[in-house]
């Protein structure tokens, strides 16, 4: 047997990807209609903005620019937990039933297998939007454009998204222990409507809950800093590839140990 | 050669939540709960030799589909060991998986939206099924059943039947050691229960795999299996060939005959004639079970002829099916 | 007696969501978590402000309102579109259609079970925080009548669009887009992201016209309703203007429902 490495891995998956493209091609009105509900959703989330800073100018210290930059980085970084993660919302379903066992036989990694099987092609536009914003900001802001900067700014991106599919991963694997775990994963991905605010909003407490408990601040906000403000980066905004990676790696590593426990209902 | 499959005193034991009736009863359960303890699989021990086909029977919620999921890795077990091929399952999953195929009959493992042959490719390189064996398994598969009407359709616009074919093709196609059928044939129609058997019997004959099978339907079992495992309650109940089940019981067989005259009230008489065989009546014939170790049906007849008047008549070995129904309703005395 | 069935109904429902603790302890969190991210939000926005009146709402009231628009939320939310896509692809809902009750009927007294729980768990909870931290910000008197009467008329309305978009998907496999639709549109232009006092005038006027309207910004601004802020006839206005679209909702999704179902059994669908 040949060893199985991120090669064989990115091989299969791209094989699947493919064909499932294919055959969701096929069902053009069920693909239409989602990509409205998707536009529908990113439009609706830039009129409530517009709406919110038509009688507010600034939000404790941040600018309506500043603010819209947030909003895209946040966007984009949710990007990857919506197109390669979402069938993390079935675990449960597939939990209860029974039907995830079928998911244990094969010779591969569990986690892998599992989220290989749907890619979430509604996530592009959501990145189509993020990118458009961020642009968008970035001009009107007025910030400088390097090379060195647009690699700032997709490392920063890619390693705050690892943070969102963590808290992802966490909350879909508790429906290994608990029966109806809809409302934790539900939780779970409401936290990514707060990951657009600066922390600075909240007091110490809850800025020290959000930064190293549920460490949503650094899907957008620690990240964005490095762009925004370049001359006063904290710390923690340095740490935040290392945080998402640690995050991710905690997350998978309850997803499998859920996995391990799982013992299949019904017959 | 070491068998393929070794279980020795394995017991698997699950706690589960123990709720109470009613709506008061949920209000409780919201503060206190209390768990119980239930033994699925109870010392259970048994060897399997390569190529076998092995029928594993018993009611439903005896235990065989744990069994089948601490063999597959699934499940580790409460005590005792579990060698499937050398590995154990628990700790080597995804080496053993690479070593079996399961089917579960409701089940499909196939991608839903995908043409079968797409499954088949995906499988390949999952298994790192070389490229000429593929092929060769594809044409192998061509000269059992006629694949090529199902290798381009979707799974989900498959008859119950193809999907099922599809998923047996799908777990021998990276040539398993031990493949593991469960229920494979619910709620098929009999051209295709019949089409699955003999697919499954020349599989096994050429590619030499172990086939587990578990079923409901005894024709399965007449058909496929020379061995059988009956478990009941977590317990193991019978591990023998499945001749030897028949005599092993007592040799019955059922007299059938019609008489003149109305048959409820024959059968009475009968059975008050006849006190050591249960007799029974439907609207065509009376039924005597005879157990021939105590006499022999021809005597039977012969005491019979006597008292009434027998006008036709029938003689019905026992079937298999009916002897697991005795063992399920009495257990093996 | 008649209403015993569907009480029957109302009872399972119950006992099947008190089995799941958990989840109860993890959905309170979950809005108290949300309360405090609103709470700080707002607060920081005022403070940025510069002014303790914005379009006509102090920082308490919009906090009352947000939260308590999010609580309803919950309440209200019975993913019925879900439902009967669910059971439309499944093909249970044959099952369904056989039973002795009406499936719109029955679809809402099965979920009702959870409106109790619903409303002892997360609600009320949510109520008495958001009442205690804003001293009094609500205020106790006849406008909690308004606002119980507001609430049973926006359960209604709601739940006819709910059923009135869950019989699309008899056409179309699309759940998740159509859903998404649905809950996008209700959310926004009902109040439930931003208040509709918020909005540009213009845009206010046509919005609050609508049926949308009727499910979060009436009754909450019951709830804002301190006994003097409006016309002695304003109050009996809006329970008007909600009583006319609970009646036009359901009317519609009863229709609807009948020309859709008419049309698949005809077609065999």
């Amino acid at each position: 047997m040949k060893k199985r490495g991120s090669r064989f891995y990115a091989g299969i998956y791209c094989r699947i990807l493919a064909q499932d493209l294919k055959s969701k091609m096929s069902y053009r009105a069920d693909f239409i209609i989602s990509t409205i509900g998707m536009i529908f959703t990113n439009i609706s989330g830039f009129v409530s903005f517009w709406i919110l800073f038509r009688s507010f100018p600034s939000v404790d210290g941040w600018s309506y620019h500043e603010m819209l930059f947030l909003y895209g980085f946040s966007l984009v970084s949710l990007t990857p937990v919506q197109c390669f993660f979402d069938n993390n919302w079935s675990l449960r379903q597939y939990v209860y039933s029974g039907d995830f066992i079928k998911y244990c036989f094969r010779p591969i990694n569990l986690f892998f297998y599992y989220q290989s099987e749907v890619f979430d092609i509604k996530g592009l536009g959501q990145l189509a939007f993020g990118i458009g914003t961020i642009a968008y900001s970035w001009g009107k802001i007025g910030l400088p454009f390097s090379p060195l900067m647009l690699l700032k700014l997709l490392v920063f991106l890619v390693t705050a998204s690892l943070i969102m599919i963590a808290l992802q991963n966490a909350g879909a694997a508790t429906c290994f222990w608990i029966q109806n775990s809809f409302y934790v994963l539900d939780l779970a991905f409401r936290f990514k409507d707060y990951a657009k605010y600066p922390i600075t909003i909240f007091s110490p407490v809850f800025r020290f809950i959000f930064t190293f408990l549920i460490p949503i601040a650094f899907i957008a906000y620690y990240p964005s800093l490095v762009i925004l403000r370049p001359e006063q980066v904290p710390l923690l905004s340095w740490l935040s590839p290392v945080v998402g990676i640690v995050f991710f790696w905690l997350s998978y590593k309850l997803w499998m140990y859920g996995a391990s426990k799982y013992s299949g209902t019904g017959s | 050669m070491a068998p393929i499959i070794e279980i020795q005193n394995v017991t698997k034991e699950f706690k589960v939540l123990n709720r109470r009736e009613g709506l008061k009863g949920s209000i409780r359960d919201l503060f206190s709960r209390n768990y119980k303890i239930v033994r699925a699989v109870d010392n259970v021990s048994m060897t399997i030799e390569q190529g076998e086909i092995v029928g594993y029977l018993g009611p439903n919620g005896a235990g065989k589909s744990t069994t089948i999921k601490m063999m597959t890795g699934v499940l580790e077990p409460t005590s005792g060991q579990i060698l499937v091929g050398g590995n154990v399952p628990y700790k080597n999953r995804t080496k053993n998986a690479q070593e079996i195929g399961v089917v579960f009959g409701q089940r499909s493992q196939l991608w839903w939206a995908l043409p079968l042959v797409e499954s088949f490719k995906i499988l390949r390189d999952i298994y790192q099924i070389p490229e000429k064996n593929y092929q060769e398994m594809l044409d192998f598969y061509q000269s059992l059943v006629d694949i090529q009407p199902i290798l381009h359709k979707p799974v989900r616009q498959m008859s119950l039947g193809q999907r099922t074919l599809s998923d047996i093709l799908a777990a021998f196609l990276h040539d398993p050691k031990i493949v593991f059928l469960d229920e494979p044939t619910i709620g098929l129609d009999v051209s295709m229960k019949a089409k699955i058997r003999t697919l499954v019997q020349a599989l096994n004959q050429e590619k030499k795999t172990t086939v587990i099978l578990t079923t409901h339907d005894m024709g399965d079992v007449d058909a496929l299996c020379r061995r059988i495992v009956i478990i009941d309650k977590g317990k193991m109940l019978y591990d023998n060939d499945i001749d030897h089940l028949k005599s092993f019981f007592g040799s019955y067989r059922t007299l059938k005959i019609r008489v003149e005259g109305e048959l409820k009230a024959q059968a009475q008489a009968i059975q008050k004639e006849l006190p050591e065989f249960p007799v029974t009546a439907d609207e065509e014939w009376i039924s005597i079970l005879v157990d021939e170790d105590k006499a022999k049906v021809i005597d039977v007849l012969g005491r019979l002829q006597s008292s009434c008047r027998i006008t036709d008549m029938q003689l019905q070995e026992i079937s298999s099916e009916d002897v697991i129904k005795k063992i399920y309703e009495e257990g093996v005395k | 007696m008649k209403l015993k069935k569907y009480i029957t109904l109302t009872r399972a429902g119950i006992i099947e969501a008190l089995q799941f603790r958990l989840a109860t302890v993890v959905m309170v969190i979950g809005n108290l978590l949300y309360l405090i991210v609103v709470y700080f939000l707002w607060k920081s926005i005022y403070a940025s402000a510069g002014t303790d009146v914005v379009n006509g709402m102090t920082f308490s009231d919009t906090l009352i309102y947000l939260v308590l628009a999010t609580a309803l939320f919950n309440f209200m939310e019975m993913y019925t579109v879900w439902e009967i896509g669910r059971s439309i692809q499944s093909g249970k809902i044959v099952l369904d259609l056989l039973k002795p009750i009406e499936y719109r009927k029955y679809l809402f007294w099965s979920y009702s079970g959870t409106f109790v729980t619903q409303f002892i768990f997360t609600f009320l909870p949510t109520f008495i925080i958001v009442a205690a931290v804003t001293h009094g910000g609500i205020h106790m008197g006849v406008n909690l009548l308004f606002f119980v009467a507001s609430v049973v008329m926006a359960v209604s309305i709601n739940y006819s669009i709910d059923f009135l978009v869950g019989t699309v998907c008899l056409f179309t496999e699309s759940i998740w887009g159509i859903n998404i639709m649905k809950q996008v549109i209700v959310l926004l232009l009902s109040g439930a992201t931003i208040p509709l006092a918020f909005f540009p005038e213009k845009l206010r006027e046509v919005v609050e016209l609508l049926p949308f309207a009727a499910i979060y910004d009436v009754p909450l601004k019951f709830l804002l309703w301190d006994g003097v802020s409006m016309e002695p006839h304003e109050p009996w206005c809006m329970l008007l203007f909600q009583l006319f679209w609970s009646i036009v909702m359901m009317v519609l999704s009863k229709l609807f429902w009948k020309a859709s179902l008419r049309q698949i059994t005809v077609n065999g669908g």
